[in-house]
């Protein structure tokens, strides 16, 4: 499996000499890497229960041997990379020449090696099976995605994104390696089984400290609110299929990392994690969720929507982990709705890599044809491609958390969990996980309200401008890549039971309990359920497969009930605007769509508007009118703009020290050393 | 206590009950509305007529519709049919066959509602682009409160599937009611005219610009499609009635399934329709509309209540 993989990124490294062949040939490895990716998953995670796959490595350092290990958890998210790499496979090389049909062949030929390391180092960090694999992985993917965001465009707007990007990824990787070197310390090796053996004797201080470190670490690249800062800005910079990348896996890997390091290397090896952790987590979930759809429902570029809906998922992700922190082992008999909550997360995990990977790639179609980003120049594509719109529906519909598909069954999940939690914890803690499901409850009904808009403004009505009208459906190619997330969107939605069965490995292996299909699928794979009464008397069940297939008898029924009834074909007749001739003036734009529930939530938007009228003498005729409107982000300017002004003062302090004379530094030199050698030299 | 389950053919029954009597509640309203205004009004059964008059007329379509504008009002009325199916009607108790639960049930008005915005804006015109995003303003508002309310006697019965919440609770249950029960219920009456799509918070019989929400989406839409979209409100706003009865009010949700048995549960049923839908009636006949930014703030003592009943489930 090593070498597979190896040879895709290999392959990319050959095809890169053979310039407009190369994107062919290195999208192909990509999509051998990650079909074997699918077979190892699959194998582990339909194989006897409990099996690992470990490879030890060649020994490129002296001090650490480093292995891959391949257990339930790890198959798992590496069956969500290659799920949606395969798709990006498929369909970047069609979008790459589409979008950009001058690239030169060096950028080409960067791009396919940057695209088959990032994928390869995504894949192989979940099967890491050392502290080191595991950091190295992390910067190699930290770095070709690096290089898939500044190599789109050659603007200043991109090369800031990724300075951004690089700044906040590092800073958070710094936090990590702090973490690990102060388990490997302790271990004296590299490898998880003795990290995790070392984390055994920790006392409850340290063993926090380290989980928050890590937490905020992951979290940088997770998205979370406040690190969320770089993504809204990096993931629409690179090309569609790599924002698909980044936005519905790569953030996955962190929140692989945290469950890695929460349930596995630092958990306590009995009793419940300590309290803390689980309540961070599901505030700040919490907070991602919501604030995250609200910025994104402020948002007209369609790429930068997308991207502010990933911090809204990564949020419900991590309210799941959150409430499986709280609940591992606090539970009485039975413990089931720990696992309830993880399956949850795992399932949400996978789902929103699906949606979220078919919207980009849907908004990567539409940037492709038209070269515009910003929806208010778009409009009426729907019935310029089709295929395209049809498939956007989809994922916005899934993304919303609507029946019959994928969204709802793990949104559902959440909430049932939720709702089991609030009747065990009395007091404030139950009401803090009421309040959470409340938000959870908005966050969908944000979602949809900004779908609406999204799908409403970028594919119907008419065509706004030139870009827009004379779009063309985009290569079938493309329309295969799109189809084959969509097609898991609905199969996930309509048959969950069926995907239970993946996830009994990463469950049962993280909480040493129930695995997910025994409790979930308990009454056969038609239906899920969960026990919400210790007793499981009461467990709510449902049944989307029962649901959808009345649905669709329903849609027929009414179908042919309105077919029947039907005397001569519709007639055609243009909108009416009150008499006037119909324009696209006449269209709703995204800004005004949004305004209601921007001026419902003006406390957390803050929003400016500035109106300029050129008036012809008179004030009632106007001659021409200016608008321009903005939000903030209050995380941006509450905790970042501060920071940078508290860096900036600070620097013009210690510029009043830095003369530029060489004495003078030599003597700060001296100075520290003769600190450092009072402080810490003393015991010697 | 528990009772038998209910069967699929059962639960199809109910669900074609409820769609047959749907435009009847509508009328209903509207006439004891017309009463209270020192009207005649229009009879009962007009609903019927104006339906069975659309379903028979041809159909003008907007020339920049996409091929999505004449799926949506089949897509609408299906999704809002369905949510039917999970409302218990007679009987308490589980479906034999699980099928869905309060949130599913939610879950499809919403799907039914989205839906709805995306055709408004599918035309082109302002009319609908403003409707939908309006709806989806108040949407988002009104959902997690309902949500709540739906929790706050969920978590007292340890489920969310409405025929086995009924059955958990019980008929003499309602002599009995816990301080939150009248607080969610109170939410639950804030939040009626809100999700039915009534005065205060829309007008249902205008389409005019400043009151509009949902008639404003519809008015692109004409013949059978505006059919299904009226027949789909009609079904919208009984579903929305029986799933207050079914969290607050299972009596009459008999156990036996003999024909008597049924009967009763019929009676029962309608009659806690009607003292919903007179409710209704009332409070659209004695309050204006909202203006539209004063709608959070009506929503928030829905929201208030809600909280504080879920508070006092919980502590």
């Amino acid at each position: 499996m090593a070498a597979c993989y190896g040879a895709g990124a290999l392959s990319a490294l050959l095809a890169r000499w053979s310039g407009r062949l190369a994107l062919g040939v290195g999208h192909l490895a990509t999509l051998a890497g990650a079909v074997t990716g699918l077979g190892v998953s699959l194998g582990v995670l339909l194989g006897a229960p409990g099996r690992t796959l470990t490879q030890p490595l060649p020994a490129l350092f002296p001090f650490a041997r480093l292995s891959l290990s391949v257990d339930g958890l790890s198959a798992y998210f590496l069956l969500v990379i290659s799920l949606v790499a395969v798709a990006a496979a498929i369909y970047g090389p069609a979008y790459l020449r589409a979008h950009s049909p001058h690239a030169g062949r060096a950028r080409q030929a960067a791009q396919v090696l940057a695209l088959n390391v990032f994928v390869g180092c995504m894949a192989f960090l979940c099967c890491a099976g050392d502290a080191m694999t595991f950091l190295l992985c992390w910067e190699g993917m930290t770095l070709a995605s690096y290089v898939l965001v500044v190599s789109d465009d050659r603007d200043g707007e991109n090369a800031r994104a990724g300075l951004l990007y690089m700044v906040m990824a590092h800073g958070g990787t710094a936090l990590l390696l702090v973490a690990f070197l102060a388990l490997t310390e302790r271990a004296g090796a590299f490898d998880f089984a003795a990290l995790r053996a070392a984390a055994g004797d920790l006392d409850g201080t340290t063993r926090t400290t380290l989980f928050f470190l890590a937490f905020v670490g992951f979290g940088t690249k997770a998205g979370v609110i406040p690190l969320h800062v770089w993504l809204p800005r990096a993931h629409p910079a690179a090309p569609s299929h790599v924002s698909a990348l980044m936005s519905g896996v790569m953030l996955k890997v962190a929140i692989y990392g945290m469950l890695r390091f929460a349930f596995d290397l630092l958990a306590p090896v009995a009793g419940p994690l300590p309290p803390s952790w689980g309540w961070t987590v599901l505030v700040v979930g919490t907070t991602s969720a919501v604030l995250g759809v609200l910025y994104a429902l402020q948002q007209h570029d369609l790429k930068r929507l997308l991207a502010f809906h990933s911090v809204e998922n990564i949020g419900i992700i991590l309210i799941g982990v959150g409430l499986a922190m709280i609940l591992w082992r606090r539970e009485g008999a039975g413990g089931v709705l720990a696992t309830v909550a993880l399956t949850a997360a795992l399932l949400h995990t996978v789902n929103h890599a699906a949606f979220k990977g078919l919207l980009f790639l849907g908004a990567g179609s539409v940037i492709s044809q038209t070269h515009v980003r910003n929806m208010e120049e778009l409009g009426g594509l729907a019935r310029r491609m089709p295929w395209t719109a049809g498939l956007f529906l989809l994922g916005a519909v899934a993304i919303s958390a609507l029946p019959p598909l994928n969204g709802f069954v793990s949104e559902w999940l959440t909430f049932q969990a939720l709702l089991g939690g609030a009747g065990r914890f009395h007091g404030p803690a139950g009401l803090v996980i009421v309040f959470s499901a409340a938000m959870l409850a908005l966050t969908g009904g944000l979602a949809a309200a900004c779908f609406a808009k999204a799908f409403g403004v970028t594919f119907l009505g008419r065509p706004r401008t030139p870009h827009a009208e004379h779009a063309t459906e985009a290569p079938p190619s493309m329309i295969a890549g799109m189809a084959w997330l969509g097609a898991l969107c609905v199969a996930l939605g309509v048959a969950p039971g069926y995907a239970m069965r993946l996830l009994d490995a990463p469950t049962a292996e993280l909480l040493h309990g129930p695995a997910a299909s025994a409790v979930v699928t308990a009454r056969g794979p038609l239906v899920l359920s969960t026990g919400l009464t210790a007793s499981g008397m009461a467990a709510t069940s449902i049944s989307m497969t029962m649901v959808t297939a009345l649905l669709v008898a329903l849609t027929a029924m009414v179908w042919v009930l309105r077919r029947g009834s039907r005397r001569a074909l519709p007639q055609a007749a243009p909108t009416w605007t009150c008499g006037m001739s119909p324009t696209s003036r006449f269209d709703y734009t995204a800004t005004a769509f949004a305004k209601p529930l921007r001026l419902v939530f003006a406390t957390l938007y803050r929003p400016r508007r500035e109106v300029i009228r050129e008036t012809a003498g008179t004030p009632y005729v106007v001659r021409r009118i200016h608008y321009a409107g903005e939000v903030v982000d209050l995380a941006e300017t509450q905790i970042y703009h501060r920071v940078l002004r508290g860096i900036t003062v600070l620097s013009r302090t210690i510029r009043v020290l830095s003369t530029g004379r060489i004495h003078g530094y030599i003597g700060f030199v001296l100075g520290a050393l003769f600190v450092a050698l009072l402080l810490f030299g003393v015991g010697q | 206590m528990m009772t038998g389950e209910r069967s699929l053919g059962l639960l199809l029954l109910e669900m074609t009950l409820l769609v047959l009597l749907g435009p009847l509640v509508t009328g209903i309203i509207q006439k004891i509305k017309a009463r209270l205004q020192c009207r005649q009004g229009a009879g009962v059964l007009q609903p019927y007529r104006d339906l069975t008059k659309l379903f028979r007329k041809g159909t003008v379509q907007a020339d920049t519709a996409s091929g999505l504008f004449r799926l949506i009002p089949v897509l609408v009325l299906a999704a809002t049919v369905a949510a039917g199916a999970l409302v218990p009607v007679v009987r308490a108790g589980p479906p034999a066959f699980p099928l869905g639960d309060a949130l599913l049930l939610l879950g499809l008005l919403a799907l039914a509602r989205f839906l709805t915005a995306v055709g408004a804006l599918d035309a082109g015109g302002a009319f609908g682009g403003m409707g939908a995003s309006r709806e989806m303003t108040v949407a988002p508002l009104v959902e997690p409160v309902l949500m709540m309310v739906v929790f706050s006697t969920a978590v007292a019965a340890g489920t969310t599937e409405l025929g086995a919440l009924a059955a958990q609770r019980g008929t003499s249950w309602v002599f009995a009611w816990h301080a939150s029960d009248f607080l969610g219920f109170a939410a639950m009456l804030v939040l009626l005219p809100a999700e039915t799509g009534r005065i205060p918070v829309d007008n249902p019989d205008t389409h005019l610009e400043l009151t509009m929400l949902h008639e404003g989406m519809l008015i692109e839409h004409s013949g059978p499609g505006l059919g299904c979209m009226l027949l789909a409100s009609h079904t919208r706003q009984i579903v929305t009635l029986g799933l207050v009865s079914a969290l607050f009010f299972p009596v009459g949700l008999v156990d036996g399934a003999d024909a008597a048995g049924l009967l009763l549960g019929v009676g029962a049923f309608a009659a806690k329709i009607l003292v919903l839908a007179t409710y209704l009636a009332l409070v659209e006949s004695s309050y204006a509309k909202l203006r539209l930014f004063r709608v959070p703030q009506y929503l928030g003592i829905g929201f208030v209540c809600a909280l504080t009943a879920l508070a006092l489930r919980i502590l």
